[in-house]
């Protein structure tokens, strides 16, 4: 196990440095202060390395820490950009919401040029669009190549014509190794409140089916949740980055694994033909991890 | 434009309207998109006993064409207010910077909601047509499964008070709009979009964050 196991200190500690201790402590104080942090270092060098979160706009305390996770993260998994599942920001959306919700709790990654590249949830006005931050190129559905990957960022909210013909042109033309997909709402989920979103399944799937994509990532479930391979595609649920919805998962024939009791995000190498995955907690832990080859590796991509 | 005339020349008969007449630039737009709106239609479907409305020429006409050509006609006006709105607030680019994006949001809201000061419900959703919408709408929710509509119906805000020519309430979020029900309602600008909000369907104005139009009382009540 390629585990990296920092000092434990109480978490409580952790959090009585941040919420009261603030500006006085010193990285190497924090650093003592802090929690177990459970992650994977990259197995390859040339790798595409991404941060995954979802549901993650509200400005509470479980936002900034799970924010600071994220960042310890970074010094052992250096991702290079961060992808957004939607709700990217609760509730009003004012200037100061977008400190609050958004550029304070991020500001290390901010700081250290991570790009984000946001998809849009149905909490987010779609003028969201326009903030460049955000990275979406003043469009609500966009695509972008990252070395051997492309990634396909979708309005799930209103998936009209226009989108769908959009993205059966875009995956048509793609000869990306790596095909990945990401939008708000899961087309698969094992959630007690909301479940699998079966309208925009009818519409993406047979794409995503016909043009070899090969792992989708969603929001919108205050959890994490990895699916079992549905016609060959591979199914991450995400949202649970600020918003928890503890107990929610209804363990079914969906499930492969779910975590629904802290806040968590994803992890994600891809290195030739293997994505590596880890989805860590806002406290540190390790909660899933593993390997997936590519559906396609050996044939024509 | 085009898809426009094409339906144009397809109901030409039946409307005895010329396909040029859309083209025509309007002294002002927003007394055009007034006038439109008072403007007789065919025969509102469902108040006739037959299944075909009437054309003033005595053809019969398929009703829903004629709702779908009627309401694009009405879309059509609106977006001669909400171009002539955008040319007179700066250009939205993208920036670093949220103040521009939302004082470009509410100065736009603020140009149409001037400009159609008069704007009367079912201004777009018209009247006449509104049996129409009722039908699609309910025959897509009876069409769903027991747990989707429960889980559809949980997400929509509720007790929430909307009315045309205001703005979405900012805090409230934009519920998915069911992507199988969405293919079955005309097609709109990508400045204009649906939602539901508790048993009311909106056109919303995207950029200006605007509630154009409201169709009361369509979604079913469904117990939860």
């Amino acid at each position: 196990m390629r585990m990296i196991q920092f000092r434990v200190l109480s978490v409580s500690l952790f959090v009585l440095a941040l919420v009261v201790g603030g500006q006085a402590l010193t990285d190497q104080q924090r650093q003592a202060a802090a929690p177990a942090m459970e992650v994977l270092p990259p197995v390859g060098k040339d790798s595409v390395r991404l941060l995954v979160i979802g549901d993650s706009g509200t400005g509470d305390r479980a936002q900034i820490e799970t924010a600071a996770m994220m960042w310890r993260a970074h010094s052992v998994f250096p991702y290079e950009f961060a992808i957004m599942l939607g709700d990217n920001m609760y509730g009003s959306e004012r200037p100061q919401d977008y400190a609050r919700k958004f550029e304070q709790p991020f500001k290390p990654l901010l700081d250290a040029k991570i790009e984000f590249y946001a998809s849009l949830g149905n909490h987010d006005d779609p003028n969201q669009m326009y903030y460049k931050p955000f990275g979406m190129g003043g469009k609500r559905f966009y695509t972008y190549q990252k070395k051997d990957a492309r990634f396909f960022a979708l309005d799930s909210n209103y998936m009209d014509r226009d989108q769908q013909r959009w993205l059966e042109q875009e995956l048509s033309q793609s000869k990306s190794k790596w095909k990945m997909a990401y939008f708000h709402h899961p087309i698969y989920s094992s959630g007690g409140r909301h479940g699998s979103e079966v309208d925009l399944r009818a519409i993406v799937e047979p794409l995503f089916i016909k043009y070899g994509l090969n792992v989708v990532f969603a929001g919108h479930e205050h959890f994490y949740e990895r699916l079992k391979p549905q016609k060959g595609i591979h199914y991450f649920t995400a949202g649970g980055s600020a918003k928890l919805r503890a107990g929610d998962i209804v363990v079914g024939a969906l499930t492969a694994k779910g975590f629904d009791t802290d806040q968590s995000f994803m992890l994600v190498e891809i290195d030739g033909d293997a994505m590596h995955f880890q989805t860590i907690s806002r406290r540190g832990r390790l909660i899933d991890s593993g390997t997936i080859t590519r559906q396609n590796a050996g044939g024509t991509s | 434009m085009t898809k426009l005339c094409s339906a144009f020349l397809v109901l030409i008969a039946a409307t005895g309207v010329a396909c040029d007449r859309a083209n025509t630039a309007p002294q002002n737009a927003a007394e055009t998109a007034a006038t439109d709106a008072k403007k007789p239609v065919a025969e509102a479907p469902g108040t006739s006993s037959s299944a075909a409305s009437v054309a003033p020429d005595g053809q019969p006409v398929n009703p829903m064409g004629a709702a779908t050509l009627e309401f694009q006609k009405r879309i059509e006006a609106y977006m001669k207010i909400h171009n002539e709105a955008e040319a007179k607030v700066p250009n939205l680019k993208r920036t670093d910077d949220p103040v521009e994006i939302s004082k470009r949001e509410q100065e736009l809201a603020q140009m149409i909601m001037t400009m159609r000061a008069g704007a009367q419900p079912n201004e777009i959703f018209a009247k006449e047509f509104e049996p129409h919408f009722v039908k699609i709408v309910k025959d897509d929710f009876a069409n769903r499964s027991a747990a989707d509509r429960k889980a559809l119906v949980h997400e929509l805000p509720k007790q929430v008070k909307i009315d045309i020519n205001t703005v979405y309430p900012t805090t409230l979020p934009l519920i998915t709009f069911p992507a199988g029900l969405l293919r079955k309602l005309p097609d709109l600008p990508p400045e204009l979009e649906y939602r539901i909000v508790g048993r009311s369907l909106l056109l919303r104005d995207v950029k200006a964050n605007l509630i154009v139009d409201v169709l009361r009382d369509v979604v079913p009540t469904i117990p939860t």
